[in-house]
């Protein structure tokens, strides 16, 4: 009695067993079937057969037009992206005040203009994954007793006078903070007085400080963000396939170190 | 008697539904009134110092009062602001006046005159053809003219004691200001003279402004626009020249201080004598004119832009020079005071005030200008050099 009772459990165990495994195996194949219907498709995403791409050529070294060419940062990031994509590109030169309306309207595929991811978008633009952080920067002599805002106490801030920077600096002085104010005419001036020891610590954005750097190349330094100014790719919200496609692009291109690459070329 | 405890609920429940709901279909803004605070009056050594103010798309009414009460603090006793049309008369021949009424009562509060920009059309003064490709807010078809008109003279009238000035349109030699439109200074013109007389009549003390020309080099037959030299001359061909009190021109200084000699071919802040100029050749040299948007860009990036330490002392030059030399300009109003949202771009880097009201340091170099303050700090160091 014992064993039929045994063999009847185990058997009816087998069933459950088994019925489990079909019903997961269904599962996992319509999740496939599911995941490959919705897999961004190359053609759905850009059906003219090329990436048109709305940029503002006012803004070196991102983007410029020189007459014959638009050329940059920016148009060598997007042009790494097609071609990784394997889809001929085109740019169009379009002024700020029109780069989302363009977008929005279709006549481009895409933004990249040193756009700075805009919340207030979102309901009508994605963005891509951030490719540059052009955040303000704090930046000290490499090994510096103390290198971040909080523990440089009456330091010599240098930055260029009436920037963001200075706002910045203005900020911390409403706030409290200890700190003798140096403004220069230009930001490079600022980097300068640190460089010099005039100052203990300098205050630039992330551009600047690498376009400094080409030109001091054995200055040591370390320096720390304290704003945050990423820049990303758009592209319309409903254009989910386009968007994904060339975050994906942008993400290998960055596991290459392409991208490192592209950026070192212009700042 | 009366309905039974549980059934009044409802009765209530539902009643309120029915109140969300119509709030739903009709809804209104909710005047919540930001107490006005104590009559204040601006304190200011230049009477010339204006801002262009953009408090028409603010939802937080502590966001107006808070702009003007810089705008005072700063010293400016006059602002440039726009009132459009599209917000006013949304269904036609029915005025919904709440966002310009609480921009106009905080101004007055303030001790603020305004100068009102009048613009952006409804959809139901635009052509409604659905074959027809879909109009921009800034096309306004001939049909609708005198509709403009009736709206402008009735602003007019219902704010006769917060402006002193109307601007008629907002640099219609641009295409994209005319509504995508090639740009046509005698349908301005005809605009004008629909308007004129019909403000005139509802407040005859308020100063109509022509123009607000855009600062361009465009020639004849392009798409974008007119140069503000032909437009203005082709204007006064078309009668334009008895239909406006004033003159209202844009002139940005791009690259060059303002002292730079003015030349067609180059956008700087002097430009703006050579369309005073053109006034002057047809017969209009009693006419004032007023600087309704200039100012510089101090991005670091953006290819018309200049240092910030140059955008701070150009500012102030370009009022001392007008002081100077323009004895036929009311008003020089900078653009922009502030955005109610960052653009997150270069068009930031013409404010004085960021959204979130942190005051850029021009705002200080311009408050030291205009309330006659003594410089309080030195601008900047020395280049620094070794040793």
């Amino acid at each position: 009695m014992a064993a039929d009772a045994t063999r009847r459990l185990t058997r009816r165990m087998r069933t459950i067993l088994a019925l489990l495994m079909a019903t997961l195996s269904a599962a996992l194949i319509a999740i496939l079937l599911i995941r490959q219907a919705s897999a961004p498709n190359i053609s759905k995403a850009f059906p003219a057969g090329e990436i048109v791409v709305g940029v503002d050529a006012s803004y070196p070294p991102f983007a410029l037009d020189d007459g014959t060419s638009v050329r940059g940062l920016d148009i060598d990031i997007a042009t790494a992206i097609a071609a990784e994509l394997g889809v001929p590109i085109r740019f169009e030169n379009i002024g700020f005040y029109a780069l989302y309306d363009a977008l929005i309207s279709g006549r481009v595929d895409l933004l990249i203009s040193a756009l700075r991811i805009d919340r207030a978008r979102m309901d009508d633009v994605r963005y891509t994954q951030p490719y540059f952080d052009n955040g303000l920067l704090i930046v000290t002599p490499a090994h510096a007793a103390e290198t971040d805002i909080d523990s440089l106490t009456n330091a010599r801030l240098a930055f260029e006078y009436a920037s963001s920077a200075d706002a910045q600096v203005r900020l911390w002085q409403e706030d409290g903070r200890a700190i003798k104010r140096l403004p220069y005419e230009l930001p490079e001036y600022a980097l300068d007085a640190l460089r010099l020891g005039l100052a203990d610590a300098a205050i630039v954005d992330a551009a600047t400080l690498r376009l400094y750097q080409r030109e001091q190349r054995d200055w040591n330094i370390e320096f720390e963000y304290i704003t945050s100014d990423p820049y990303a790719i758009a592209a319309r919200i409903d254009r989910r396939d386009a968007w994904k496609l060339v975050d994906r692009a942008l993400s290998a291109l960055k596991e290459r170190g392409e991208i490192a690459i592209i950026i070192d070329a212009w700042l | 008697m009366g309905l039974p405890r549980r059934r009044r609920r409802v009765a209530v429940l539902l009643l309120a539904l029915s109140a969300l709901g119509i709030a739903q279909i009709h809804p209104r803004p909710v005047d919540d009134q930001v107490p006005l605070g104590e009559q204040q009056n601006v304190e200011t050594a230049k009477p010339l110092v204006c801002v262009h103010t953009l408090l028409e798309n603010e939802v937080d009414e502590a966001k107006i009062k808070r702009s003007l009460e810089l705008t005072r603090e700063l010293g400016a006793a006059t602002i440039v602001q726009f009132f459009p049309w599209a917000y006013a008369e949304a269904e036609q021949g029915r005025y919904e006046w709440f966002i310009a009424d609480r921009i106009a009562r905080h101004a007055k509060r303030q001790g603020i005159r305004i100068i009102a920009r009048l613009g952006l059309v409804p959809a139901w003064a635009r052509p409604s053809d659905p074959a027809a490709p879909p109009t921009t807010l800034n096309f306004l078809p001939e049909e609708s003219f005198a509709d403009f008109a009736r709206y402008a003279a009735a602003f007019a009238e219902r704010y006769a004691d917060a402006i002193d000035a109307v601007i008629i349109w907002n640099e219609p030699n641009l295409s994209f200001e005319w509504g995508f439109r090639p740009v046509d200074p005698a349908a301005y013109a005809r605009l004008l003279r629909i308007s004129y007389p019909r403000i005139k009549a509802a407040n005859p003390a308020v100063q109509v402004l022509a123009g607000a020309l855009a600062p361009t080099r465009e020639q004849a037959g392009s798409g974008a626009g007119l140069n503000e030299f032909d437009y203005l001359s082709a204007m006064y061909q078309a009668g334009a020249g008895e239909f406006f009190d004033a003159l209202a021109i844009h002139t940005y200084g791009y690259h060059d201080s303002p002292s730079a000699e003015p030349n067609p071919d180059r956008l700087n802040f002097r430009r703006a004598e050579l369309l005073r100029e053109i006034m002057l050749h047809h017969g209009d040299e009693h006419k004032p004119a007023f600087i309704t948007e200039f100012g510089w860009n101090d991005h670091p990036r953006w290819t018309g832009a200049v240092r910030p330490s140059q955008r701070s002392a150009y500012t102030v030059q370009a009022f001392e020079y007008a002081e100077q030399h323009w004895d036929w300009a009311e008003n020089l109003c900078l653009w922009a005071f502030r955005f109610p949202a960052d653009t997150l771009s270069y068009p930031d880097n013409f404010t004085l005030v960021s959204a979130d009201f942190t005051l850029k340091p021009i705002y200080y170099a311009l408050q030291d200008y205009a309330r006659g303050w003594a410089r309080s700090e030195d601008t900047w160091l020395p280049t620094p050099r070794a040793g």
